[in-house]
C-alpha cells in the first residue's frame, strides 16, 4: 500500500502493530502475517482450519521414494539445507586439520599434513564452503521461503527445480570422490594457472574437482533460470516489486548475478577443463597473456559472487530484523535500491583481485575508483539495519541474535576490505592472513545470519519450535569462537597465506585461532542437538511463533499444505487475503492467458497432458500428488555424475592406463546413454507446471514461462560464448592482433557453413509459420530440412577439420589453434544439442502435435537462431579476420 | 501468414551480407577499415536475425533488455581485460 516511509516512522513500534491492529503497517511489506488478519472470501473459516498440520502432505514424506522424486518447492528446500549442512561439516574438518597444523610453525614433513595435503584441505575447504556450502544454504531457504512470500505454489519449472538438486548432490559427491582418486585438487579455491595445469596438479582427481565445479555450474544456471521465470512470472494479484518482502529482493538480485557471473565461470572451467582433458593451450606458460586471462575470467565471476553468497543473508537480517523489532525497515525504498546497486556494481570490481598482476596502472586506478564505490551502498544497507534497531523495540531471540551479530562481524569484515581495496595497501595486505581474516569475517559473518535465517524458519519448516535456551546457548559459543577464530589473524596479519610455516612470534595467535576453531566448529553440536530434538519434541507451532511478522509464509499453517495456500493469494487491497479457488476456477483461467498446457523449460516440452489447471487450479488437482512426482532429475544428475566420472580419467587427451581407463571408458559412455534416455523419457513424460501470469509479472507480461526461461537462458548463453569469444580476442591482443592469422587458409568452407546455417534459421521459421498454420506436412518438412542442412552443417566441419588435421594442425599445437577448434567446437556441441532437440520435435510432429500449440517449435527456434547468430560472428573472427 | 514474404526477404539479405563480408576481405582494403566493415555486418545480420527471426521486435522490450545486459557483460569483460594489458 503506502511505500512512503513517513507512514511507518511516526508509528510507534509497540504491541499494537505486531498484534495487526493497524493493517497499514503491516501491509506496506506486501504481506501480513497475522492470520487474524487473513481475509478469506467464501472460505468456511473450518475448513480452513481443518487442516492445520496438512495431514495430506505428509503421508508419503516418510517414504525414501517420496524424496528421491518429490518435485514440491518446500522439499527440494528442506533437501538443500540438509545437504548443504553434510558439506559445512566436510569443509569444518578441513578446516580444523589447517589449524591444527599450524598450532605452530611446522616444518615441511612435521605435523599431521604433508605438504601437498595441506594444499589440499586449503583447497577443497574453500572450494566446499564457497559452492557446496554458503549458496546451497542459501538456497534451501529461497526454494522453501521465495514462492510461499511470492504467493505461488510452487516454482515455475518443478522439475528442473529437482534438477537442480540433484545435479548440485551430484556435483557435491563427484567432488568428493577426488579426494580418492590420488588426491583432490591442490591449487588453491581461486585455481590460479598455471598451477591449474596437469603439469602442476597432475592427479586425476584434480581433474575430478574441476569437473565437479562445471557440473554445479549446470546445477546454477538451472536453478537460476527457474528463480528469474517464477519471480517476474508468478507473483500474486498486488505484489509489485515495489511490494516484495525483502528477503526475495535479495535473492531475486542474488539469482540476476548469478545467472551472469556463473555463465562466465562456466566459460572459465570449460577452458581449463580442455586444457586439462584435452591438452588445449590456453593457460599454459607459454601463451602469452595465458596466466592473467584465467585471473580475468574467474574473478570477473568470483567478485559477483561475494555479493552472490552474501545477499541472502543481508536480505535474512533485514527480514528477522523486522519481524524482532516490530518495524518495517528504515529507508525499505533506498535499502533496495542500494542492492540493485550493488548487484550492479559487482561486475565492474573484479580487477581489485589483480592488483599485483601486471596489468597496467590507468585500470588499476579505474578499478580502485570502483571499488571504494561499492562501499557506498553497504553502508547505507548497514546503516539502514542499525537505524532500524534504534526505532524498534528489540526482541533478543535467537535468529535475532545470530543477524545482530552477523552484521556485526560483516561491518568489521567490510571495513578490513576498504583497504584492500586500495592500490598501494594491496601491494602490502597481498597473500597475508590480513585477507584471510577479512574475507572470513564477510563470508562467515554472512554464514552467521543464514544460521540465523534456520532459527527463524525452523518452526516454519518443522511446525514445531527449538529450544530457545539451547540456541542462545549456541550464539554465545558460536559468537565467542569465531572471535577467537578469526580475530588473531589481524593481529598475526604478516603470517603468509596458504602455508603453514610462519613467523614463531605469531605462534600464540595462532594457537588462540586453532582453540576459537574448535569452540566455534563445537558449537554446532548444540545446534544439531537441539534442531534434532525439537522436531521430535520440541512446542507446536500454529501459523506463526513470532508476535510480529508480516510476510506471507507466516500466515499458513506450519509447515504449510503441499498447495500452500488456501486459496488464491492477492494482494490488491493492500493485504494478504485468499479468494475461494471454486469461485474463481471458471472465471479467471482466461486471465492466465488461458493457456493449460505445460512447459517445462530447457527440453522443448509439450506436455500433452493438458494441465486441467494453471498456476492457481482447483483444490481437487492439489490431492493427486503422484503427478507432481518425477523420477527423471534424479535419473539425469546419476547419468551426469556418472558421464564426469569418466571424463576425468582422461589427461590431455589419452585415458589413463589400464583397469581404471576401462572403467572411465564404460562409466562415461554409460552416464552418456543414461543422462540422454533419462532427458527423453523426461520430455515425454506428462507433467503439469504451474503457469505464470496470474498476478504480477513485470516487466514481463504477456510472455509465458516456457518462452521467458529459454530467454534467460539464452542470455546466460551470451556470456559463455562471450567469455569464450572474450578469452580469444584477449589472447590475440596479448598476442599481437595483426600478426595473427586465421587457422584455416581458405574462408570458403567456412562460408559454405555460414550459408547452410543461415538456411537453417530459415527452413526452423517455416516451421513455425507451417505450424501456426496447422499444415502438418509443411511443419515436418520443415523440421526435417532443419535436421539435413545441420547435419550438412556438421558434416562440412568434420571434413574441414579432418583436412586440418592431416595438414598438422592440432588443437593443442598453440593458441590459435586451440581457440580456432574450442570456440567453434563449443558451437558445434550447441549444434548437436539442437539436432537432438529437431529430432525430437520431427518424432512428436510425425504423431500430429504442435498443431494447436506450436509453442515447442518457437522456443526451440529462439534456442536455433541464437546458434546461428553465435555462428554470424565466429565465422569472420576466426575465418577471415 | 503475410510474414514468410518478409522472412524471405531476410533470408535473402543475410546471405548476400555473408557474400559480401568474404568479398570485402578478398577486395584488398585496409585491414581496419575491413575489419570495421566486416564487425558491422556481422552486427547488422545479428540483429536482423534476433528481431525478425527470434521475433524479439514483436516481444514486449524487457526481453531485449536481458539479452542486451548479457551482451554489455560479455563485452565488458572482453573490453576491459583486453585493454588491461594494452
Amino acid at each position: 500500500m503506502s511505500e512512503d516511509d513517513s507512514t511507518t516512522d511516526g508509528a510507534p513500534a509497540d504491541e499494537a502493530v505486531a498484534d495487526g491492529t493497524t493493517p497499514d503497517e503491516t501491509a506496506a511489506d506486501g504481506g501480513t502475517a497475522d492470520s487474524s488478519t487473513v481475509v478469506r472470501e467464501g472460505i468456511p473459516a473450518d475448513e480452513y482450519a481443518a487442516e492445520p498440520t496438512a495431514e495430506a502432505s505428509h503421508t508419503s514424506r516418510s517414504s525414501v521414494r517420496h524424496w528421491l522424486t518429490t518435485t514440491n518447492h518446500k522439499d527440494v528446500g528442506i533437501l538443500y539445507v540438509v545437504t548443504s549442512l553434510f558439506f559445512l561439516l566436510l569443509g569444518g574438518l578441513l578446516a580444523w586439520l589447517m589449524r591444527i597444523q599450524m598450532w605452530e610453525p611446522r616444518a615441511v614433513g612435521e605435523g599431521v599434513l604433508g605438504a601437498v595435503a595441506y594444499n589440499q584441505a586449503v583447497s577443497a575447504h574453500g572450494l566446499v564452503m564457497v559452492f557446496w556450502f554458503l549458496s546451497p544454504f542459501a538456497f534451501g531457504f529461497a526454494n522453501y521461503v521465495v514462492p510461499l512470500q511470492l504467493g505461488a505454489d510452487d516454482l515455475a519449472f518443478p522439475r528442473l527445480n529437482a534438477l537442480s538438486f540433484w545435479l548440485y548432490l551430484a556435483s557435491g559427491i563427484l567432488f568428493v570422490a577426488s579426494f580418492f582418486q590420488g588426491g583432490t585438487f591442490a591449487g588453491g579455491w581461486t585455481m590460479y594457472a598455471p598451477l591449474n595445469l596437469p603439469t602442476f596438479t597432475p592427479d586425476v582427481g584434480a581433474n575430478t574437482a574441476i569437473l565437479a565445479l562445471v557440473l554445479f555450474v549446470a546445477s546454477v544456471t538451472v536453478s537460476s533460470v527457474n528463480f528469474l521465470t517464477t519471480m517476474h512470472r508468478m507473483r500474486a494479484e498486488g505484489l509489485t516489486l515495489r511490494r516484495l518482502p525483502i528477503f526475495s529482493w535479495s535473492i531475486l538480485l542474488t539469482v540476476w548475478m548469478m545467472l551472469f557471473a556463473f555463465a562466465a565461470l562456466l566459460a572459465a572451467l570449460l577452458i581449463l577443463s580442455s586444457d586439462r582433458v584435452l591438452g588445449t593451450a590456453y593457460f599454459v606458460q607459454e601463451t602469452a597473456g595465458g596466466t592473467l586471462l584465467w585471473t580475468h575470467l574467474f574473478w570477473f565471476f568470483g567478485h559477483p559472487e561475494v555479493y552472490i553468497v552474501f545477499f541472502p543473508a543481508l536480505g535474512i537480517m533485514a527480514e528477522v530484523f523486522q519481524t524482532f523489532t516490530g518495524r518495517r525497515i528504515v529507508g525499505r525504498k533506498w535499502f533496495v535500491a542500494a542492492m540493485v546497486l550493488v548487484a550492479l556494481q559487482s561486475f565492474v570490481v573484479w580487477m581489485h583481485h589483480m592488483f599485483l598482476t601486471g596489468i597496467n596502472l590507468q585500470i588499476k586506478t579505474l578499478f580502485m575508483v570502483t571499488t571504494i564505490g561499492i562501499s557506498l551502498p553497504f553502508d547505507l544497507m548497514v546503516f539502514a539495519l542499525i537505524y532500524t534497531l534504534v526505532k524498534g523495540r528489540v526482541r533478543f531471540t535467537t535468529p535475532f541474535l545470530f543477524c545482530f551479530g552477523g552484521l556485526l562481524l560483516f561491518i568489521l569484515g567490510g571495513i578490513t576490505g576498504v583497504f584492500l581495496g586500495a592500490i598501494v595497501l594491496d601491494y602490502e595486505f597481498r597473500g597475508t592472513y590480513w585477507v584471510v581474516a577479512h574475507f572470513h569475517y564477510v563470508m562467515v559473518g554472512g554464514v552467521t545470519a543464514l544460521v540465523g535465517g534456520l532459527y527463524y524458519w525452523y518452526p516454519k519448516i518443522t511446525g514445531r519450535m527449538y529450544d530457545e535456551l539451547l540456541g542462545k546457548a549456541h550464539f554465545a559459543a558460536y559468537f565467542v569462537g569465531f572471535n577467537l577464530l578469526y580475530f588473531p589473524m589481524f593481529v598475526a596479519w604478516e603470517t603468509p597465506r596458504r602455508v603453514f610455516q610462519y613467523d614463531p612470534g605469531m605462534a600464540p595467535w595462532h594457537k588462540l585461532s586453532t582453540i576459537g576453531a574448535f569452540v566455534l566448529g563445537l558449537s554446532f553440536v548444540i545446534m544439531f542437538y537441539n534442531l534434532t530434538k525439537s522436531a521430535f519434541d520440541g512446542e507446536r507451532v500454529g501459523n506463526t511463533p513470532w508476535e510480529f511478522s508480516r510476510t506471507a509464509e507466516w500466515a499458513i499453517p506450519s509447515p504449510p499444505p503441499a498447495e500452500n495456500f488456501p486459496g488464491i493469494p492477492s494482494y490488491s487491497d493492500g493485504h494478504l487475503s485468499f479468494r475461494s479457488r471454486e469461485a474463481t476456477d471458471g472465471g479467471s483461467t482466461g486471465a492466465t492467458d488461458g493457456v493449460a498446457e505445460a512447459t517445462d523449460g530447457g527440453v522443448a516440452v509439450d506436455a500433452h497432458a493438458a494441465g486441467e489447471h494453471g498456476g492457481h487450479a482447483g483444490q481437487a488437482g492439489h490431492d493427486d500428488h503422484a503427478d507432481h512426482n518425477s523420477v527423471w532429475p534424479l535419473a539425469v544428475s546419476v547419468g551426469a555424475f556418472l558421464l564426469f566420472l569418466g571424463v576425468s580419467g582422461i589427461r590431455e587427451g589419452t585415458l589413463v592406463d589400464g583397469v581404471a581407463g576401462s572403467f572411465y571408458a564404460f562409466s562415461a559412455a554409460a552416464g552418456g546413454v543414461v543422462v540422454l534416455g533419462s532427458l527423453v523419457a523426461w520430455a515425454i513424460e506428462p507433467f503439469e507446471a504451474p503457469e505464470g501470469g496470474f498476478g504480477e509479472a513485470w516487466p514481463f507480461d504477456g510472455v509465458e514461462n516456457g518462452k521467458l526461461g529459454m530467454w534467460i537462458f539464452l542470455a546466460s548463453d551470451v556470456v559463455l560464448f562471450g567469455g569464450f569469444i572474450g578469452a580469444y580476442v584477449f589472447t590475440r591482443v596479448a598476442a599481437g592482433w595483426v600478426g595473427w592469422q586465421p587457422v584455416p587458409e581458405d574462408p570458403i568452407p567456412g562460408l559454405m557453413n555460414t550459408y547452410i546455417l543461415l538456411a537453417s534459421s530459415f527452413t526452423v521459421v517455416l516451421a513455425l509459420v507451417a505450424a501456426e498454420k496447422q499444415h502438418r506436412g509443411g511443419l515436418i518438412a520443415s523440421l526435417t530440412a532443419t535436421f539435413v542442412l545441420g547435419v550438412g552443417f556438421l558434416g562440412n566441419k568434420a571434413l574441414e577439420w579432418q583436412h586440418l588435421f592431416h595438414t598438422g594442425v592440432e588443437p593443442t599445437a598453440n593458441i590459435q589453434t586451440s581457440t580456432f577448434f574450442l570456440t567453434t567446437g563449443l558451437h558445434a556441441a550447441h549444434v548437436i544439442a539442437g539436432l537432438i532437440g529437431t529430432l525430437y520435435l520431427i518424432g512428436r510432429a510425425l504423431g500430429g502435435a504442435y498443431l494447436t500449440d506450436h509453442r515447442p517449435v518457437e522456443y526451440f527456434g529462439l534456442y536455433w537462431h541464437f546458434v546461428d547468430i553465435v555462428w554470424l560472428f565466429l565465422f569472420p573472427l576466426f575465418y577471415i579476420l | 501468414m503475410a510474414h514468410t514474404k518478409l522472412y524471405t526477404a531476410i533470408f535473402a539479405v543475410l546471405f548476400v551480407s555473408a557474400t559480401v563480408q568474404v568479398l570485402v576481405e578478398f577486395a584488398g582494403l585496409a585491414y581496419w577499415t575491413a575489419f570495421g566493415i566486416i564487425i558491422v555486418l556481422s552486427a547488422f545480420k545479428a540483429v536482423l536475425v534476433a528481431a525478425y527471426f527470434q521475433h524479439l521486435r514483436f516481444e514486449p522490450r524487457s526481453l531485449t533488455y536481458v539479452v542486451v545486459i548479457g551482451l554489455a557483460a560479455a563485452l565488458a569483460l572482453t573490453l576491459a581485460a583486453s585493454y588491461s594489458i594494452l
